[in-house]
């Protein structure tokens, strides 16, 4: 019974299905449970949170990620079912506070820096990095290097992610590293770039700890600072 | 000197050189859309201005429209407006202008079916002569004037890159002052500040003699930009409606990205593009009317895989010969993207990307046509070599504009009829007199028997387009701004660069 819940939870995020509203990429899924209430319906039938989290969230992540690699899956099929996982946390999150849980792999502050107002690109990080198991606060776009900071201070922050589509902006992204440094706080909170104009090389260039070529890449890129920094 | 009238195209050549005066040509025989779908795309265009509306933060905009007749609602800076605003506004923009060189022959007329190629987008990199892909410099961008002023088929300058070594405060005046430097041709380019906008056209007023004279015969534009979908940012509006009210050429650039900032479908992307460069035209006309504004596109489709932005797809190609079908149906020129290649180097994919949608454009009659040259990986790399390849692909689009020529003497009656079964016709005085004229001759193509081609080291077109760039940028050339004005605004705008001619040449040796 419990594994039944379990694959139909990897089916439903591999549909990017959010709940019973949701179309599903392939037809005739409307009106059959979604991802919510599927979490809902396993916590009711008392299977542990780990498990709900580890077989099935995010094992349908994982084999959507594949999807992704081999052609079959678009940008959009990702995001819906990274939606669908965020979904899912949404019902556990009670239960994984009651159970003294840690809420998630880490913190992320994420933000477009200031003068730039593009957004997709960061919140399509967000959303992954959400659905991946990583506590994101999403600042929006335009955000000053100050403010970036002051967040990270605040919400104790693991991770800064930072977004620029233009050129004449990306500069404003080595801002938050030297405002961090000024601070003396770059040991802890580490700083992730990405954006169109971006690179390894310009992220080496400014002092940032990562370039996430993708929204996979931030994902590992994330968990490799996270777990060389310790901090959880 | 010679002169033939070809199907209303002058050609002028000097002694047998086959060198020609610049050439007009007219496109507008292809058209992916019926009147019918115009007509559609149209009204789905009005149905969005009038019922979902747009955003500008920017209240002097919101108090123009709102005075004009249009819907304001103010806490959420939306503004809706009537197909009646929307047409009163198309009419008052003139429906072609002239955009002026400042070296003869270099004067070009924007609107009609006219086809104008030139430079434009704002790359990062400078993928150079010795094949380092490195950042842009001051110097580049001083090379690539010269370069697109020696160029025959281009017919206006937007500096195409972002110069490292230079302070953003002072971006515009330097890129702006390296561009007219450098070429004679008509330039527009972007605009980072206020004050370098007002900065500009006070270097070009000197330049001109007064700013009077340069409204009169304007040789510079500026190019804002609109954010899709349906936004214009406080700043932007406010660089619109100051360009505006100076009069000179203006573009209110605009690219959807079909799938991410534009709904995935060709048709979805076209309403609302055609809905933000009609956002474009009004903004501007409700500040002066007549003031030239051209209906701009930047089309493109996104990779929903890797969420590229796709310059160089053929639904791009597509979509750009679809929105100046949009253009001569409101009679307004039109500024258009084609020729920008996806590829990272100037390979197969660059070429056949550049003349694909470059031809589509082409043939669709568009008026400005900008980054046509020399872009690669999307927009973010400029490659001297490019430049060379791309001026072939925009001759051989402008041939195929010039059509067969039909008339008594091309039909060669009397010709066929004196060199008879089994002649030849190579020593005709008929062959000798259209052999230049009838076949165009790019450049950097290899044309040679292959033991030829083997003997002068087996280049590609690359490596033949860089010799062809080095050759070029060697030349020797006439100052385009007089010792005494540029002495007048060096003295006026001492944050001012100098480049060295040669400065980028790093193909020199170092002794050399």
């Amino acid at each position: 019974m419990g594994d039944k819940i379990i694959e139909r939870i990897v089916e439903n995020v591999l549909q990017g299905r959010r709940n019973k509203d949701d179309e599903g990429i392939e037809e005739d899924y409307i009106g059959e449970p979604g991802v919510a209430e599927l979490v809902q319906e396993a916590l009711d039938n008392g299977i542990d949170t780990n498990t709900i989290l580890l077989e099935g969230l995010s094992k349908g992540m994982e084999q959507v990620g594949e999807k992704y690699e081999t052609g079959e899956y678009f940008i959009p099929d990702m995001l819906t079912a990274a939606e669908a996982v965020e979904a899912g946390m949404t019902v556990m999150e009670p239960h994984l506070a009651s159970e003294g849980g840690s809420g998630g792999k880490g913190k992320v502050i994420m933000a477009t820096v200031e003068k730039d107002l593009h957004d997709i690109g960061k919140n399509l990080v967000s959303i992954m990095l959400k659905g991946a198991g990583f506590n994101v606060v999403d600042m929006g776009i335009d955000v000053p290097a100050a403010r970036i900071v002051e967040a990270a201070e605040e919400e104790n922050a693991d991770l800064i992610g930072l977004s620029a589509l233009l050129n004449t902006t990306m500069t404003n992204m080595e801002d938050v590293v030297k405002e961090l440094d000024k601070k003396g706080l770059h040991d802890k909170v580490k700083v992730i770039i990405g954006g169109a104009p971006t690179s390894d090389d310009f992220a080496a260039e400014i002092g940032a700890d990562g370039y996430g070529k993708d929204a996979f890449a931030a994902i590992r890129i994330a968990e490799n600072l996270i777990q060389a920094g310790g901090t959880k | 000197m010679t002169g033939t009238s070809i199907k209303g195209f002058i050609l002028i050549y000097a002694g047998g050189t086959g060198t020609m005066e610049k050439l007009t040509y007219e496109g507008g025989g292809y058209n992916v859309l019926t009147e019918k779908e115009i007509s559609q795309i149209h009204e789905t265009s009005i149905k969005v201005l009038e019922n979902v509306g747009f955003e500008i933060n920017y209240p002097p905009a919101l108090e123009i429209f709102e005075k004009n007749g249009a819907t304001v609602d103010h806490q959420r800076h939306r503004i809706y407006v009537t197909r009646d605003l929307v047409s009163r506004c198309v009419k008052q923009a003139p429906a072609e202008f002239v955009f002026y060189g400042r070296k003869e022959g270099n004067d070009i007329t924007i609107g009609g079916k006219k086809v104008n190629f030139g430079t434009g987008g704002l790359a990062l990199y400078v993928l150079d002569l010795e094949r380092n892909k490195r950042p842009g410099e001051i110097h580049d961008v001083a090379e690539l004037a010269r370069l697109a002023d020696r160029l025959e088929y281009l017919n206006f300058f937007i500096n195409p890159l972002y110069p490292h070594d230079i302070n953003i405060e002072t971006v515009d005046i330097n890129t702006r002052y390296q561009s007219l430097l450098n070429t004679g041709k008509p330039i527009m380019g972007g605009i980072f500040s206020k004050q370098g906008l007002e900065d500009s056209i006070k270097i070009a007023s000197i330049i001109a003699g007064g700013l009077e004279k340069l409204q009169r015969r304007p040789f510079i534009g500026f190019i804002s930009s609109i954010t899709s979908p349906l936004k214009i940012s406080a700043e932007q509006a406010e660089y619109i409606m100051e360009v505006a009210r100076y009069g000179l050429p203006l573009a209110t650039s605009t690219a959807p990205a079909a799938g991410a900032t534009a709904p995935i479908t060709l048709a979805g992307t076209l309403v609302q593009q055609n809905a933000e460069a009609l956002m474009g035209i009004m903004l501007s006309q409700l500040v002066n009317p007549g003031a030239p504004v051209l209906y701009s596109a930047v089309p493109i489709t996104m990779d929903m895989r890797t969420m590229s932005f796709l310059m160089g797809s053929i639904e791009s190609g597509l979509m750009n010969a679809a929105i100046t079908q949009m253009a001569h149906y409101y009679r307004l020129p039109c500024y258009l993207t084609v020729g920008t290649t996806d590829s990272k180097l100037p390979d197969a994919q660059a070429a056949h990307e550049s003349a694909t949608t470059g031809m589509l454009a082409a043939l669709a009659g568009g008026n400005f046509i900008h980054e046509a040259f020399g872009m690669l990986d999307g927009a973010l790399t400029v490659s001297y070599a490019q430049y060379i390849i791309d001026n072939d692909i925009v001759g051989s689009c402008l041939r195929t504009l010039r059509g067969i020529e039909i008339n008594q003497d091309s039909l060669a009656y009397d010709i066929i009829a004196k060199v008879g079964p089994g002649g030849n016709y190579l020593s005709e005085e008929h062959t000798i007199k259209y052999m230049r004229t009838e076949s165009f001759a790019p450049q950097a193509s290899d044309r040679q028997p292959y033991q030829r081609w083997l003997d002068a080291g087996s280049k590609d077109s690359w490596k033949r387009a860089e010799e062809l760039a080095a050759q070029f940028l060697q030349e020797p050339s006439d100052p385009i701004i007089p010792p005494e004005i540029d002495a007048r605004v060096r003295e006026e705008f001492p944050e001012l660069v100098t480049v060295e001619k040669g400065d980028g040449l790093h193909w020199e040796t170092e002794s050399g």
